[in-house]
């Protein structure tokens, strides 16, 4: 067998495969030895998309008088491009013009919609020779998760179809405008402008984030900037989600292919996409190409050069973009000659120094957390990143940099310059006129009080903003330091602050101090107020809990009376169960039980007849046990085959149970499921860290020990609980 | 054209040299066909290479009775008749535009999707070339395929294969190929 014949049984079989995993697998027990074949192989395999369609356009004949005509070169260069392709293909009511570009399964073109309105647009077909099943699927699902995209930044998916052979396309909007980067160094934009158009990217790429998208070639040339109206700064949008992949998809092959390069530009790849197994990429993998943007964006060029890069073979390249650090982008331009400089500077309407000046710190620290080497350090988010770059917009402190005291002071100063320069100047007028105005005197006093509002406002605004910071770095100790400090909650409040409090507020139930935990969650359930979340529900258990805990009864009344009412036509089964739940952690009075009855009634209706789980029985059985059902109550708390017994819901459940037995005279039962009880919880209590679903959350394993402690009072005790549960029957 | 009928027929009798001549007067009557069809025509009047492969192979006249063997050698010299044919009028095109163009085509010049059939048909000559000797089955499906513009029916009818197995040469050649044509800087 000659070289190529065995390369070409190779080719064919590795073709054969779907599964990158298995084609990997393949190549490397039959090449085993052989590092150049495989080489060879999988470099075949990566261009056979490409190759095809190139083949696809046949040759064709042109008459030979076009060509010859007068003879001169301006006649002769026209017909060469009529040569070019066949008549111009018609695709339902788009007409196609020119061939815009291919990636991913698809070509697309540049066409012209007749109907019914007349204008041009994108549409983008399924390339030649790739109409399997499954690529069309693939198609499909690309063409769904796009449409799925709404946001002004991001090029809108129009129409969808299929040619009349059978080949699926869709239609895009056509984002005429050119290269972010082209149009901000044409129009000469200062730093402040291009930032904001870098935030408006990343909030569209956070976008698509959420709706399960990565985009994996973000690069100048896929942003393109188009001039709305003259004069103002143009609406950058992202285009070519062409190669984008949902996430839950699987890539077949390694590297993409743009325009005759085959790997994606390598200037903005992240280092694992260029790594040996790319095809574990998540959203940070675009937060860095970001990040390679938002350099070119400062400096006027991308951290690593292109031509050198793309010289160099793969494992060069590879070595590279994992090992080799950029420079930050002042010390970038630091080293390069005067004159470059200065033109850079000019484009950005600044001189050297300053500009050298602006990008030296916060902007440095931003661009270098996102071109980070290792994704765990990056920002999490594109939102992240986005945020970070308005507070440098804000003169607020950038969570990519360790502040420092100074640092914060200085910005502190900086946001509040306005506010400072007017008190400077009533305190002049001051010294002036001292002796005649005590009116002025009464005006400063006014003036140093809302200032010193202001800046406490600021302050604890700030205070918030860092904890919630320190507590998603994961240093709720500090977090919880800085929250002390706040007595009360700011004028405007934040989401940022909700979330701060709540994982303080959870740290510090983990650590058993319940009544600081209280304290937290009170100003949770006050943020709560601003916002309707499943998880608000939640928050509403954690405080309950606390209370009880706390012994903080009168409290838990009021809370009880205030959820009950407020969430009286809560018509989700789960939210009404947990604040149902909530609420009868002691017997109920009349007024409470009544407000709770249409709670009850949605919880019921949300409980399935067989086959629940025990987190769902609880509300049910814990509500019929207080009503004095106590039959139906035990029937519903009785623990089901397979299910787990050491969720802190099955001790809660047999808690409840054992207080129904108990009432039906079952007090050797009762006294069974007492101890059941106990001992999960004392194991619960051991091990407790914040928990989960299944398992429990801290506060599941309070509300858990709080009934069982009513339960051994009840039948070890002096049964003074069944009492309360006797007035109830009566008012019913 | 009745020459080639009785080539044809020679080369079916086992005669070495008919093999030989068939090409050279294959290639005039594509040409002649060729010019007859655009004439007088305008700019956007293409002509299919794949088209004019046909239409000769049916001026030859009773083509159900035509044995497989006949279609096979014609189509061959047809194809490889027809290779020519385009790049001497590729080269002639690139000639008359003058200055530039006698730099040669390098597949990296080329922004691919607009890629001129011109610049194509010179780039797969060049390659198909250095592919002939290395692989001369796989250039053998390149020029079928490509320059006679055949379906993998044909193909496989011509080559006496499988569709199939047609399918598989054919997606391993033009990558083969496509590579060559990329080393080529």
């Amino acid at each position: 067998m000659n070289s190529h014949e065995i390369e070409k049984a190779l080719f064919e079989a590795a073709r054969g495969f779907d599964d990158a995993e298995t084609q990997r697998a393949f190549l490397e027990q039959t090449c085993r030895e052989n590092d150049a074949l495989r080489t060879r192989i999988e470099r075949l395999l990566t261009v056979e998309s490409e190759a095809a369609d190139f083949f696809s356009v046949a040759p064709v004949l042109v008459p030979e008088e076009a060509e010859s005509g007068n003879g001169t070169q301006d006649n002769a260069s026209e017909p060469a491009r009529s040569s070019a392709e066949t008549a111009p293909a018609m695709v339902d009511r788009y007409r196609l013009l020119e061939r815009l570009g291919e990636g991913g399964c698809g070509v697309v073109y540049l066409a012209e919609q007749l109907t019914p309105v007349s204008r041009k647009v994108a549409l983008k077909v399924i390339r030649l020779g790739m109409d399997t099943e499954r690529v069309i699927a693939r198609f499909e699902l690309e063409r769904q998760a796009l449409a799925l995209m709404n946001h002004p930044n991001i090029a809108q998916v129009l129409d969808a179809g299929a040619t009349e052979s059978g080949r699926p396309y869709f239609v895009m909007e056509l984002v005429r405008g050119i290269k972010i980067t082209e149009y901000c160094e044409e129009r000469s934009l200062d730093i402040r402008s291009r930032l904001g158009l870098f935030v408006q990217l990343c909030l569209a790429i956070q976008h698509a984030h959420q709706k399960g998208i990565l985009h994996r070639d973000i690069k100048p040339s896929n942003v393109l900037v188009a001039e709305e109206e003259p004069g103002q700064i143009g609406i950058p949008k992202v285009i070519d989600f062409g190669i984008a992949k949902a996430i839950e998809g699987h890539p077949a092959t390694a590297t993409v292919s743009v325009r005759g390069q085959f790997i994606g530009t390598p200037a903005y790849m992240s280092p694992e996409q260029a790594g040996i197994n790319p095809h574990d990429i998540d959203t940070r993998s675009d937060i860095y190409s970001l990040g390679a943007v938002f350099y070119e964006l400062l400096t006027g060029r991308p951290p690593f050069d292109s031509e050198q890069l793309a010289n160099a073979a793969p494992d060069e390249m590879r070595r590279i973009l994992q090992n080799h650090e950029p420079l930050p982008p002042s010390r970038l331009l630091n080293s390069i000659g005067q004159n470059e400089l200065e033109a850079i500077a000019v484009r950005r309407q600044s001189d050297p120094s300053k500009l050298l000046a602006t990008l030296r710190g916060d902007l440095d620290w931003i661009v270098m957390k996102a071109l980070e080497k290792d994704r765990q350090r990056r920002y999490a988010s594109a939102s992240g990143l986005a945020a970070d770059v308005e507070r440098y917009l804000n003169n607020e402190p950038v969570s990519a940099r360790p502040p420092s005291r100074i640092y914060r002071l200085q910005k502190l100063v900086r946001r509040n310059r306005a506010t400072f320069a007017s008190i400077a100047a009533v305190s002049v007028a001051l010294i002036a006129g001292l002796s005649t105005s005590t009116w002025l005197f009464f005006k400063e006093r006014e003036v140093r009080r809302q200032q010193a509002l202001l800046l406490a406002e600021a302050e604890k605004n700030e205070k918030i903003t860092r904890a919630a910071f320190l507590a998603r770095e994961g240093k709720p100790g500090e977090a919880n330091a800085l929250l002390e400090q706040i007595y009360s909650l700011p004028q405007r409040p934040s989401l940022d602050g909700v979330s701060a409090f709540r994982a303080v507020g959870d740290w510090l139930a983990l650590q058993q101090k319940w009544q600081e935990a209280t304290r937290r969650f009170a100003f949770v359930m006050h943020l709560d107020e601003l916002d309707f979340w499943g998880s608000v529900t939640i928050d509403y258990q954690a405080y309950a809990v606390l209370l009880v805990e706390t012994g903080d009864l009168s409290t838990y009344a009021h809370f009880c009376r205030a959820s009950a009412a407020r969430y009286s036509k809560e018509t989700n089964g789960d939210a009404a169960s947990r604040i149902l739940k909530s609420c009868l952690l002691r017997p109920p009075d009349a007024a409470l039980s009544t407000l709770l009855q249409p709670l009850a009634k949605a919880a019921e209706n949300a409980f399935p007849k067989s086959g629940s789980k025990p987190w769902a029985a609880i509300p049910v059985s814990l509500w019929r046990y207080r009503c004095g059902d106590y039959r139906s109550a035990a029937e519903v708390a009785l623990p089901k085959e397979g299910q787990s017994d050491t969720s802190a819901a099955t001790a809660t459940n047999c808690a409840i149970l054992a207080m129904a037995l108990f009432h039906e005279g079952k007090v050797e039962e009762a006294r069974g499921n007492v101890a059941r009880a106990q001992k999960i919880v004392d194991a619960g209590f051991a091990r407790l860290n914040v928990g989960n679903g299944s398992q429990g959350y801290w506060f599941d394993w309070l509300f858990a020990r709080e009934l069982l402690r009513e339960a051994t009072a009840m039948i070890e005790g002096n049964g003074s609980q069944g009492k309360a549960t006797e007035e109830l029957q009566k008012v019913r | 054209m009745s020459d080639i009928t009785i080539l044809l027929d020679a080369i079916g009798r086992g005669e070495e040299r008919a093999s030989a001549d068939l090409l050279p007067l294959v290639y005039d009557e594509l040409r002649r066909l060729a010019a007859n069809r655009m004439a007088g025509q305008s700019a956007g009047h293409t002509l299919q290479a794949t088209a004019l492969v046909h239409e000769a192979w049916l001026r030859l006249g009773k083509d159900e009775e035509k044995k497989w063997q006949d279609r096979s050698h014609f189509f061959r010299a047809a194809a490889q008749a027809m290779r020519q044919i385009l790049v001497d009028r590729a080269r002639q095109k690139l000639s008359l535009k003058g200055g530039a163009s006698a730099k040669r085509v390098s597949i990296d010049d080329i922004d691919l999707p607009h890629a001129d059939v011109d610049d194509r048909v010179l780039l797969v000559d060049e390659a198909l070339s250095r592919l002939e000797k290395e692989d001369p089955e796989s250039a053998r499906v390149v020029t079928l395929k490509f320059f006679g513009g055949l379906t993998n029916k044909e193909v496989a009818g011509i080559l006496g294969v499988t569709e199939r197995s047609v399918e598989r040469q054919w997606a391993y050649a033009r990558t083969c190929l496509f590579e060559m044509m990329h080393k080529e800087r």
